[in-house]
């Protein structure tokens, strides 16, 4: 935020001490531009080319013994004398500092203390920190650092643990304990920022006496996005007396440009008061904050807190603390990688080996058979997917009625439909999808992927809800507006005290490394079902070819063998009319032969016949199967002679969508084959049906026929044996003598059969020897009630 | 019944036996003398070509009409109605298919193709003889053919 901006503190150059309170919202405030320093340091702000001095803190005078309106315009070597300024240039000369803050000596202060200065450029302006180091100059020796531990050491040492954590928990446990071991704090913390923007802390390391704050969740609001945004810049904030004094600039903007100074850099910089007030409510005299980032953003902070009064870190260990929160930064990532390689590898395996048995046999439902199952693919609590028309689920899942809403949610989330990687995933499934909270008890959690984008195909994995307890360090809701100085403002909440929330219609998160493999697995299952597929249809092609080259071998040989059965009967016949032949058995043997001729030309027609059946294109047509069998009648009864038959029709047929030609050659088919295996003087024929969804016993129906309209026509002649049911459908397979019942070729049942099964129907038969036979069919159509 | 036409019947026909049938049926409606066989359709074909005068080497007389099996050796018999019947000199030539094959789809490009009947053979041979005799009968006694099966 600029102090250009229309604010509370009307275009003048922001100071927080001036205007800390007014702020109304933390959101807005400028805290990388305060006005103000903490007042146990000073700073001077210089010109680069001159080291002239154009900015000073207020507390110059009380620190360095310069009063501060007296130091503008001048040289900074007025302050760190003359040796101290060349040393600065040539410093300056040498080192980047250029948003990075560098140690350059340490002087006296006013009352002999020792000051360490640091120095970083920002904004075409150098900056000069002189911080108090606690301890004497006379002790230290004018210029040196002083007899401090080894950091280099202690920072290597700490290293080497952190590289060694084989868990993200173990990282943090080592990361905090060296922290602490280098910095003396009384509690360090790894706070941990999870995706809605709340902290929680994964570790902790604190002196003995003080209550544990491991575990506890803190709202989004603790940590305002201008001050996330600081820590995304800067690898360390000090604040060494929380108590402390702000010391103000002299003057607040920079005179030349009347820009405010940018302090993002400056371990002194001056913090907001809503900042101190929320450390002083948790009771913390001094604090130092780290940031541990990934790819820019922040992932957490390393905080400490200490309670006995101030506490300064002098500049090497907090040159050693920042380097730990770099190491951290980089090797948090990592152990949290060798946490999940284990699992990873374990669910990689357990895909392999799916896969593998999938492919073998090349249909997904094996998936859902033997060790391991889909649901092993991922922690879940169960697995469904939709394939081939059907739901094929293990597991705890919500029932069909419920999977097929959900799937048709699913199907039009955006992430399920990215053109790479789709791939919906949620642990919260009733904020999103309303009738999930009815199966929020398996279904909290929902991973789900696309099989397929033309045909609906695709796997749901469950997780179950997990009644999550979150203890949250006072109500997250807390944030009192009171009554301050300047109005109504927002405070930092004061209450830390314990509240624990139930969280409800949550399952266990989904990881990356999990969306990853399935993904993976996926793309697997995908080449399967393709494959799958491919090798269906060229099955199919293989199949269809192989029938009609059948069909075509029967057409022409039926044709070709037509042609010298025409010549024998001819010579045949020519024999028998020749006037020498008188021989009697000579003639009858004649007779014969052209008996048997003319039978194997009808046997040829029936072939004809058949494999023209299997040919010829059906025309299907919604038709009324009662004109149908009108029509069958008529045909059958004008072969008729003396026998009168009774046709039976209980209840008027159903429409249904058939190819009218071949449904009649159905109905005479078994017409004329009831009124021809009859011995009863009385034929009876009935011709009915039984509706697809109707209570009616469905004798011998076979599992393919069930759901389906059935049609039968029943006589009263002279039955089929069971074991012969399979027989009658066979081609030139005949029950009787040949001339037994008036012959026959022995190829009717076999061309309803046959058309039977092109209109994609069944065919059936119930029968008892002497009780007469029923034959039912389907025709796979749909039936209209007549 | 008269006579209309004077032509000799070309009969397409590889099998002897049905050839045999043929001469039978002719001999009956006293019409032998006008067969002419050919073997195949190549055959077929050139004959009609001296007919038509598209052949200039050789001449032969208009026939009266063609009778044709369709499974022939080489050319098949399909090929020799699509030569007939695209052919303006021949065109009005009728062409009388009788066959073993009793295939819808045959018969259906017969017909599409020009042929004037489609006749099956029957295996049995007093119906063979009569399928014969009667076309003999209908288009040499009964139709009227044109004088020259030739457009002006």
């Amino acid at each position: 935020m600029s102090a250009l901006d229309p604010s509370p503190w009307h275009g003048q150059a922001y100071s927080t001490k001036r205007h800390g309170t007014s702020i109304a919202n933390c959101d807005s405030e400028p805290v990388q531009t305060p006005g103000c320093v903490q007042a146990h340091g000073v700073l001077i702000v210089l010109r680069p080319e001159t080291l002239v001095i154009s900015q000073v803190s207020e507390n110059a005078l009380a620190l360095l013994g310069h009063d501060a309106s007296s130091l503008l315009g001048q040289t900074v070597g007025v302050v760190v004398g003359v040796p101290g300024e060349e040393r600065l240039r040539t410093f300056l000369a040498i080192e980047p500092v250029e948003c990075n803050p560098l140690y350059v000596f340490s002087v006296p202060g006013a009352e002999g203390q020792l000051f360490d200065v640091t120095v970083h450029s920002n904004g075409g302006v150098l900056l000069l920190e002189f911080e108090t180091t606690g301890r004497l100059a006379s002790a230290a020796g004018a210029t040196g650092v002083g007899a401090e531990p080894d950091y280099d050491a202690l920072m290597r040492k700490s290293v080497v643990r952190m590289q060694g954590a084989r868990s993200l928990q173990q990282f943090c446990d080592i990361t905090v304990d060296e922290v602490r071991a280098m910095t003396g704090f009384d509690r360090v913390m790894v706070y941990k920022f999870h995706p809605d923007g709340h902290g929680e802390v994964l570790a902790e390391s604190r002196r003995d006496g003080l209550a544990p704050w491991l575990g506890l969740h803190y709202p989004a609001a603790d940590i305002p996005p201008p001050a996330r945004e600081v820590f995304k810049q800067i690898w360390l904030r000090p604040t060494p007396d929380v108590g402390g004094a702000l010391a103000e600039m002299i003057p607040l903007a920079d005179p030349a440009t009347g820009k405010p100074l940018v302090m993002t850099h400056c371990v002194l910089r001056g913090a907001s008061i809503m900042y101190t007030e929320y450390l002083q409510n948790m009771k913390v005299s001094a604090g130092l904050t780290m940031s541990i980032r990934q790819d820019g953003e922040l992932w957490g902070l390393i905080a400490c807190h200490h309670y006995a009064g101030p506490k300064f870190v002098s500049y090497p260990v907090r040159t050693a603390c920042e380097f730990v929160a770099q190491v951290a930064s980089l090797q948090r990532r990592s152990a949290e990688m060798r946490e999940q390689l284990e699992s990873r590898l374990r669910l990689e395996e357990v895909h392999r080996q799916l896969l593998s048995a999938a492919s073998q046999v090349g249909e997904l439902a094996d998936l859902f058979d033997g060790v391991p199952t889909l649901a092993d693919a991922v922690p879940c609590g169960g697995v469904a997917l939709f394939h081939a028309g059907r739901w094929w689920r293990i597991g705890e899942t919500p029932a069909d009625v419920d999977l097929d809403p959900l799937a048709a949610w699913v199907a039009l989330r955006p992430e399920f439909l990215a053109a790479t990687s789709p791939i919906y995933a949620t642990d919260h499934l009733s904020a999103n999808y309303p009738a999930g909270a009815a199966i929020s008890s398996v279904a909290s959690g929902l991973l789900a992927v696309p099989l397929a984008r033309t045909q609906r195909s695709l796997v749901l994995w469950f997780r179950p809800e997990t009644l999550r307890t979150i203890r949250w360090a006072g109500h997250p809701d807390d944030k009192p507006s009171v009554p301050g100085p300047n109005g109504l403002r927002l405070t930092p909440r004061a209450s830390f005290a314990l509240f624990q929330e139930s969280v409800r219609g949550r399952s266990a998160p989904w990881l990356s490394f999990e969306l990853d493999a399935i993904a993976r697995l996926r793309v697997a299952m995908l080449e399967l079902v393709v494959e799958r597929t491919e090798k269906l249809a060229a099955f199919n092609a293989d199949l269809l070819r192989s029938n009609e080259d059948l069909d075509t071998f029967a057409y022409v040989a039926s044709h070709d063998l037509k042609e010298p059965l025409r010549g024998i009967h001819k010579y045949a016949h020519q024999l028998q009319v020749r006037s020498d032949i008188t021989d009697e058995e000579a003639q009858r043997q004649l007779g014969g032969l052209m008996r048997l001729t003319l039978r194997m030309d009808g046997l040829l027609d029936s072939l004809l016949h058949l494999s023209r059946v299997g040919r010829v294109l059906l025309e299907l047509a919604p038709n009324d199967l009662n004109l149908v069998v009108a029509d069958a009648i008529e045909m059958v009864g004008s072969r008729l002679d003396a026998s009168r038959p009774e046709f039976v029709l209980p209840r008027p047929l159903p429409s249904i969508e058939c190819d009218w030609v071949r449904c009649r050659e159905i109905y005479v088919n078994l017409l004329s084959n009831a009124l021809k295996y009859s011995d009863q003087t009385d034929k009876r024929i009935e011709i009915g049906w039984i509706g697809a969804v109707e209570d009616h016993p469905r004798p011998l129906c076979p599992p393919g026929a069930l759901g389906q309209t059935i049609f039968y026509v029943r006589d009263n002649g002279i039955g089929i044996a069971a074991r012969h049911y399979d027989q009658v459908f066979k081609m030139f397979r005949r029950l009787h003598t040949r001339d037994a019942y008036g012959g026959g070729s022995g190829t009717g049942l076999a061309i309803v059969k046959k058309l039977v099964e092109r209109h994609r129907g069944q065919i059936w038969i119930e029968s008892e020897p002497g009780a007469g036979s029923t034959f039912y069919f389907t025709l796979s159509g749909e039936a209209r009630q007549p | 019944m008269t006579d209309t036409h004077h032509g000799p019947v070309i009969v397409v026909e590889d099998s002897d036996e049905d050839w045999d049938t043929v001469c039978q049926a002719a001999r009956q409606g006293g019409y032998e003398a006008r067969l002419q066989r050919v073997l195949d359709g190549d055959a077929c074909i050139s004959l009609l070509h001296r007919s038509s005068g598209r052949d200039r080497a050789a001449q032969a007389p208009m026939p009266a009409l063609v009778i044709l099996d369709l499974n022939l050796p080489g050319t098949d018999g399909r090929e020799v109605i699509v030569a007939i019947k695209g052919d303006t000199q021949l065109r009005a030539l009728p062409v009388v298919v009788c066959t073993t094959s009793s295939n819808p789809r045959d018969i259906a490009f017969c017909y599409a193709a020009g042929v004037n009947a489609f006749h099956v053979k029957p295996v049995d041979h007093d119906h063979h003889l009569q399928v014969v005799r009667d076309l003999l009968d209908y288009w040499l006694a009964k139709a009227r053919l044109p004088e020259r099966a030739a457009v002006p």
